[in-house]
């Protein structure tokens, strides 16, 4: 959209600028000048340089980014190094800002994407500026949210950009420094599988290729563009109740959550009545580390006492005393199945009361 | 120097999750070690925390002399490639190489080079201005692998590159990889959970089960001489055949006894099968004799050629054919020999079929003993 649109204002422009103006991309391509003939060219100033500078002046050209951001997709240049060139480099720049603005709000599919999962269209609108944008309403999409678990040199948004570059099919968006979402159109029929793995391809190639770790949480697919916000809400629910629940995976599935999904959806209070009335006042805090991981093991071994106590390297008689300790605790014998089962769950409402999660 | 050395190491997941416990291993420069073990016993974990994508809970990962637990993956000259790459759909193969270096300011020289570089020692040469939809699934394997080697890095770490490729091609690349390791030189550590990619492609093999490190060696001594149960079992296809049975002795000679014959009915039988000297080299036979113990034995140490019958008298023993399977080389046969399965590598010539009671002898020098509580080897 940018060349058009840029390429009509410097027309406009042209006349009242005395000099040759226009506007490069990122690659250093001039996508929009006043003598024609050099659309196409490329200019090849260093653009980290545009960047860390408010004005920069390289030869015969003056360059200021377009947009608050300083590293933005896009620079403006005026031929000459003199004052004049940096007056007219910041009134175009103004210009072109507020411009690209109003036409992103407007027209621009991706922000309509990002004001559609983050609620900030009404919903009678939706299908409005879908029509308007030309949005197939009837395809199914899913939402994924890529998080970035530590600090990174890389720009993840990139890396994400070019594995999926279909702009007119899936669209990438950041949401905040940790976070970016991806919305992926997905062909009829396709089973949650193939989104994970689709899932893992990405968080495969930011770890192989740039070092950086990701989590990955999918919403359920949806079809038609207001559905969409519910993918995006189950796809941030799925990377909290993971922090909670499956701290040990990176690609979290909102359809594959199981109980840990029925607890994140209680309310607090209801949890902490359940977890009163299971355990006696502070025997679950009476617990240490040791036991938690006894019984843990024991629930991993299907309740078998000699194929745990075989797995911790214990005598079978010292695991049953630690059970028998664990019943003399809280009243519950895990040797039996209906008790397993209430501690089992028990623990899970324990840890997300603890974990305190964000809630969708 | 790119010697790897894991201390001690420990990942504990805050759920509780052990993933990996009480990691032991001294890797040698250049050396091309194999990860093998099913679903879930840890190899992934170990190999990402080697690369340092996940924190150890406890131990030393050295790589040279120098501690990199806590150095930041990119600064410990490592790359790494995964099972499930994407490549860059709208780039060329040159592009997708080049992509990382891009991201990372190397200078546009430095960057062709080492394309042009990688691109020449996996045969991607006349292929650079390709997209990824024009190549095959071979050349996308070897462009993720070039992503790689175009950051030079002191160790590789593979982490079932091969599992989304077809059969034929997962064969070619196993070759393909072993050749660019002698190309580069570099360590290697390639995580797999295929036994057959670990037997040809690694000078070691570490076989891990439940987190735990089971037994490491070289291909041929796993095979030959595996430490337990388990490793017997995972190593080699057809997989060994156990057969329970009993340790006998008789004067100074041992024997294993199976079969099911009943004390009243005298109906079934049983059979004894004699075992060599040699098996009895540190006297640990005497301690299992009148207990119970499981014999493994491999396919093609169970023949039904009449030479060899007459060659290993002393394990003869008659079974019924249930399923046979021409493989064009060989020919599997599936027996029942008592209530037991023993499963049989032989000549493709042979005419046993299904509903046959045939001879044939169990090579006793080849018999494997295992302890039947701990499951760990008494005798290989």
């Amino acid at each position: 959209m940018a060349n058009r649109l840029f390429q009509s204002i410097v027309q406009q422009m042209k006349d009242a600028v005395d000099r040759t103006i226009g506007v490069i991309d990122s690659n250093g391509n001039i996508i929009a000048c006043s003598e024609l003939s050099k659309i196409g060219e490329t200019l090849t100033p260093d653009l980290s340089l545009i960047a860390k500078n408010d004005i920069f002046t390289l030869e015969d050209y003056t360059y200021k980014a377009i947009g608050s951001n300083q590293s933005g997709e896009y620079y403006v240049f005026v031929a000459g190094n003199d004052p004049f060139a940096e007056k007219y480099c910041t009134i175009l720049a103004i210009s072109f800002s507020n411009i690209k603005f109003y036409y992103d709000e407007k027209y621009d599919r991706s922000n309509f994407i990002k004001n559609v999962i983050l609620n900030n269209i009404l919903p009678g609108d939706i299908y409005i500026r879908a029509r308007e944008l030309h949005f197939n309403n009837d395809v199914q999409r899913t939402a994924l949210i890529i998080r970035t678990t530590e600090p990174t040199d890389v720009v993840v948004y990139d890396v994400v950009q070019n594995l999926f570059p279909d702009k007119t099919k899936d669209f990438v968006i950041s949401i905040n420094e940790n976070d970016i979402a991806l919305i992926k159109e997905t062909k009829a029929g396709i089973n949650n599988n193939d989104i994970e793995k689709l899932a893992m391809s990405i968080a495969d190639t930011l770890s192989g290729e740039f070092y950086t770790r990701v989590v990955i949480g999918i919403g359920t697919s949806v079809e038609g563009i207001s559905e969409l916000s519910r993918s995006f809400k189950e796809a941030q629910a799925a990377l909290e109740v993971g922090k909670v629940f499956d701290t040990e995976k990176s690609i979290i599935s909102y359809d594959n959550l199981g109980i840990a999904r029925l607890i994140y959806q209680l309310p607090t209070t209801l949890c902490q009545t359940y977890l009163r009335e299971v355990f006696k006042r502070g025997s679950i805090q009476s617990l240490d580390q040791e036991t938690l991981f006894t019984i843990q093991k024991f629930f991993e071994n299907n309740l078998n006492v000699s194929e745990t106590s075989r797995k911790l390297f214990v005598h079978r008689n010292t695991l049953v005393y630690r059970l028998e300790k664990i019943k003399r605790i809280t009243g519950l014998d895990l040797r039996e199945f209906d008790h397993a089962i209430v501690f089992k769950i028990a623990l899970m409402v324990h840890k997300y009361l603890q974990a305190d999660p964000v809630k969708y | 120097m790119a010697s790897l050395s894991l201390r001690n190491v420990y990942k504990r997941y805050p759920g509780g999750v052990t993933a990996v416990s009480d990691f032991n291993l001294e890797i040698k420069d250049k050396e091309f070690i194999i990860l093998v073990g099913p679903s879930g016993c840890g190899k992934s974990t170990t190999l990402r925390m080697v690369a340092g994508l996940e924190e150890i809970s406890d131990g030393e990962i050295y790589i040279g002399d120098r501690v990199v637990n806590d150095v930041a993956p990119k600064d410990r000259d490592i790359a790494m490639v995964f099972q499930n790459y994407a490549l860059y759909p709208h780039m060329t193969v040159f592009d997708n190489m080049a992509f990382g270096l891009k991201l990372r300011k190397t200078p546009k020289e430095e960057i062709r080079r080492r394309v042009e570089e990688a691109a020449r020692i996996l045969d991607l040469s006349h292929l650079l201005e390709r997209k990824p939809k024009a190549l095959s699934g071979g050349q996308r394997q070897r462009v993720a692998l070039g992503r790689a080697i175009v950051r030079e890095p002191k160790v590789f770490l593979l982490d079932e590159p091969l599992s989304n490729l077809d059969a034929k091609l997962r064969a070619q690349m196993r070759t393909e990889i072993s050749k660019l390791h002698l190309k580069l030189g570099t360590t290697f550590i390639y995580v797999t959970h295929d036994q057959t990619e670990a037997m040809t492609m690694g000078t070691r093999i570490v076989v891990m089960k439940d987190g735990l490190i089971q037994q490491v060696d070289t291909p041929q001594n796993l095979y030959l001489y595996p430490c337990n149960l388990f490793v017997a079992g995972f190593i080699g296809s057809p997989q060994m055949n156990f057969v329970e049975a009993k340790l006998l002795k008789e004067d100074k000679t041992f024997f294993v006894e199976f079969g099911t014959e009943d004390t009243k009915t005298r109906a079934g039988v049983k059979y004894k099968i004699k075992l060599p000297e040699s098996k009895n080299k540190n006297g640990t036979l005497d301690e299992y004799v009148g207990k119970e113990v499981i014999m493994g034995i491999r396919p093609e140490d169970v023949h039904n050629e009449e030479k060899l019958i007459a060659e290993f008298p002393d394990g003869v023993v008659t079974a019924n054919v249930e399923v046979t399977e021409l493989m064009g080389a060989e020919t599997y046969l599936y027996m029942n020999c008592e209530q037991q399965s023993i499963n049989a590598r032989v000549s493709p010539t042979n005419t046993a079929k299904p509903g046959d009671t045939i001879t044939i002898t169990i090579e006793p020098e080849k018999i494997h003993l295992f302890d039947k509580d701990t499951e760990k080897t008494i005798c290989n």
